[in-house]
């Protein structure tokens, strides 16, 4: 279905090859995972195949590709729009309508496709993706799954035999994720559709691939069975690193395959001791928050407290109130009634200098923080605020990740990258609290380990709190002391990590599903209690 | 086999010809109360304009639509006259503050002056619909606003900095206030009535219209121009290095012209 014969890539404006003397071939009816950190070129690959690269970036492309015998050099991207659909990693910015049914019927109008087929196609693609009930909703209101599906279904409505997914599920809870990804795998299997998925949360994907097309980043790249690739490659989900860690002969792909191969280290390992943490002093203490949008309840009595070194995970569904928990903590929503203090201060009371130095907020997209029109202005602005001397963001950004052009537009940088300036913004006014939302969406493994390394010797050494709103179990697993757990507004669990992930088989991290009963949930808790 | 990704949108040659001939068209529509002979042919002259216009403006747009104009043209031309119809009426029109004229002046100044022209045009369309500003006098405002675009988007392109600033200023004036004229050359003919001191006597002497209109247009303006060349004149400056900035990455990212090359192997 899709060929790909010695292609080489080039962008005009750099001098790096992206892709060198890339060959490979899909079948119809496979599924393909693209793979590599960031900024490797795993967007460039996938925009490849629609030939939007290079017919609308520009760029030097040698060699052949060719989708369903077209080549893609010969004609434009919109002569391919019936072959190949293309779903982006926010579809919410890709919605030209406001309801349901007329976003599914709104590509094909554009290709003039007849009112009766176009009647009929709709039905078939609400049938399909199960999105009957929502036809007539506003797009907005919907939950990101089910925005994730709608885009999903607006791209299918065309009848293409190409899908090309990047990543579909990283702004989705774990079982939102679920739906989407087990409806590509049943239209693979049902519709012989081939796909081809990028995404960095392989733990989510990697049940339902065929083959893996890894980019290593020096523009070598290499296209295998998910095993054959998994037993070199750096970026692997937690399941192989636990099958490495314990030297197992296979790679296994599944939690049942290596439960199956890991029976007698579950018998055999001892638990560690559990360390009752001391409490610190109370730094957030919520009391009674309310919330309702029109009337809409988003927050229900909300009490919670958060003492000094605690690094707390707030999980919850898509809509569970995360984020309006988050922003009526630090005082950023004035509809919120309650009460809510930090270090003892009342939140909405905080102001400038002072707000700084006690509550670091980084919302959802980081970009919301940074106006400046370089790296090098943001920090320089920075600096002033916090009174600083010159150049101390700018040092502090260097250590999180080094080597950003620091004439870069803030908006040019990757999701990583500028996650790491919003975070080297916000601690350079040394702050008592550190709040983030969603801080791995987009993340690769290698940010994700950063970001993991950062916190703790944040919270730990310098005895802060941090609290995070996060869909990602593994980051839990990995990084907080304590989760609390929001459904509808409301608190339903709150209790040390282990405890929480553990009683709820949908949160519960990989390698927890594979050590079940065993209360471990990394695989260096696997290793210790073997070790021990 | 060397190609380009698509350029932003420029007029062809036969564009130009249709835009001067319409020009002089709308020229003639702005200025004939100063040479009707009677007041017959006056009235005459008036309702002519009032449905010519449009149709001349109509085939105008079909011209300058016919090609070229490429999927991310398009998609720049909707959104910015979008911003540019939502920005209008929140001056509520009152005294002729209207702040959609910076964004459109800066926004001709990064993508050029044909693209100036459509967004004027399609940006006040658009507004509009949106306040219900719809009668005869519309195809003078679109044609007015178009014609702002392509002045803003046709002068020393290389100019950056304060002179660049300075340019802006410049056209801000211009163009607020020449906008203003040719509105009240539109208005004054039938808005007035035809009794008062200042009124559009059909037939008259050239002299006698022409100081009657110089005297209209002069109050009026001081009430709606000078607000308006301020106005604009305020927000070019204040708005302006950030906006550029802004615009002129939105024009480097949608990657016009940069080429496309293929081979069979990489060199």
């Amino acid at each position: 279905m899709i060929n790909f014969s010695q292609v080489s890539l080039v962008y005009p404006t750099s001098t790096k090859t992206i892709l060198e003397d890339l060959s490979f071939e899909i079948a119809e009816g496979e599924m393909v995972l693209v793979i590599g950190s960031t900024g490797t070129g795993k967007s460039s690959l996938l925009r490849l195949i629609n030939g939007l690269v290079p017919h609308h970036t520009g760029g030097i492309l040698a060699g052949d590709i060719s989708v369903d015998g077209i080549s893609t050099r010969l004609v434009r991207p919109g002569e391919l729009s019936h072959l190949v659909g293309i779903v982006g990693q926010n579809p919410a910015q890709g919605f030209v309508t406001d309801i349901v049914e007329e976003e599914l019927a709104f590509g094909m109008e554009a290709l003039n496709i007849a009112p009766e087929l176009m009647r009929k196609r709709v039905e078939e693609i609400l049938d399909l993706l199960a999105l009957t009930h929502l036809r007539d909703r506003t797009i907005s209101t919907l939950s990101g799954g089910e925005q994730q599906r709608v885009a999903i279904g607006s791209a299918l409505v065309m009848n293409p035999k190409v899908l090309v997914l990047d990543e579909p599920t990283s702004a989705l809870d774990p079982i939102a994720a679920e739906e989407v990804l087990s409806i590509l795998h049943r239209l693979v299997h049902d519709l012989s559709l081939t796909v081809v998925i990028a995404e960095h949360r392989l733990e989510r994907v990697i049940g339902f691939a065929d083959r893996i097309i890894h980019i290593a980043g020096d523009g070598s790249a290499e296209i295998n069975l998910p095993e054959e690739i998994l037993k070199r490659s750096e970026i692997a989900p937690p399941i192989v690193h636990l099958a490495r860690a314990l030297g197992l002969s296979q790679v296994g792909l599944s939690v049942r395959d290596v439960r199956r191969m890991t029976e007698d280290i579950r018998s055999a390992g001892k638990d560690a001791e559990i360390i009752k943490q001391k409490l610190g002093e109370v730094t957030i203490a919520a009391k009674n928050l309310n919330l309702s949008y029109q009337g809409k309840p988003a927050l229900r009595n909300v009490t919670t407290t958060i003492y000094t070194g605690e690094i707390v995970a707030l999980m919850g569904r898509n809509g569970a109130g995360k984020s309006s928990l988050l922003t009526s903590l630090v005082g950023l929503n004035k509809d919120a009634k309650g009460s809510s203090q930090i270090s003892g201060i009342d939140s909405a009371e905080l102001k400038g200098k002072v707000r700084r130095e006690i509550v670091g907020f980084i919302p959802q997209e980081p970009s919301d923080l940074l106006y400046g029109q370089s790296v090098a202005g943001e920090c320089a602005q920075a600096d002033k605020d916090n009174e600083c001397a010159p150049g101390t963001a700018l040092a502090l950004l260097e250590r999180i990740v080094p080597a950003i052009d620091s004439n870069t537009h803030p908006r040019d940088l990757s999701e990583g990258q500028r996650l790491a300036l919003a975070l080297a913004i916000v601690l350079s006014a040394q702050p008592q609290v550190l709040i983030l939302d969603e801080p791995t969406r987009g993340l690769d493994y290698q940010s994700k380990a950063l970001l993991i390394t950062l916190l703790k010797s944040f919270a730990k050494e310098l005895n802060r709190s941090v609290l995070i709103a996060t869909h990602d179990v593994e980051l839990v697993a990995e990084l907080c002391d304590r989760v609390i757990f929001l459904s509808e507004g409301e608190v339903v669990a709150d209790g040390p990590t282990l405890e929480i992930l553990l009683s709820s088989p949908a949160f519960a991290p990989q390698v927890a599903k594979v050590m079940s009963p065993r209360p471990w949930l990394t695989v260096s808790d696997v290793m210790k209690a073997v070790t021990q | 086999m060397t190609l380009n990704t698509s350029d932003i949108y420029k007029f062809s040659a036969s564009s130009k010809i249709a835009l001067t001939l319409t020009s002089v068209f709308a020229l003639a529509g702005f200025t004939w109360p100063f040479f009707a002979p009677d007041k017959q042919s006056a009235h005459i002259a008036q309702y002519f304009f009032w449905v010519a216009l449009p149709f001349a403006f109509f085939l105008l747009l079909a011209q300058l639509s016919d090609r070229s104009l490429d999927a991310k043209s398009v998609a720049l031309l909707g959104m910015i006259a979008a911003l540019l119809a939502a920005l209008r009426p929140l001056g509520a029109g009152a005294i002729g503050l209207e702040p959609m004229w910076f964004l459109l002046i800066l926004a001709a100044r990064v993508f050029g002056g044909a693209f100036g022209f459509l967004l004027g045009v399609l940006g006040m369309f658009a507004s509009a619909l949106f306040t219900g500003g719809i009668g005869p006098w519309l195809s003078y405002q679109l044609f007015a606003a178009g014609i702002i675009g392509l002045l803003a988007g046709s002068f020393a392109k290389k100019l950056r900095g304060w002179g660049e600033i300075a340019l802006l200023i410049l056209i801000s004036v211009f163009s607020a206030l020449s906008y203003g004229l040719l509105m009240d050359l539109q208005f004054w003919p039938w808005a007035l009535g035809a009794n008062t001191q200042l009124s559009f006597i059909p037939g008259g002497a050239l002299s006698e219209n022409l100081h009657r209109f110089i005297t209209f247009h002069f109050l009026s303006s001081m009430a709606w121009d000078i607000p308006r060349a301020v106005l604009t004149t305020v927000l070019v400056v204040s708005t302006g290095p950030a906006v550029l900035a802004a615009l002129r990455r939105t024009k480097n990212k949608a990657a016009f012209l940069t080429p496309i090359e293929f081979s069979e192997r990489l060199k």
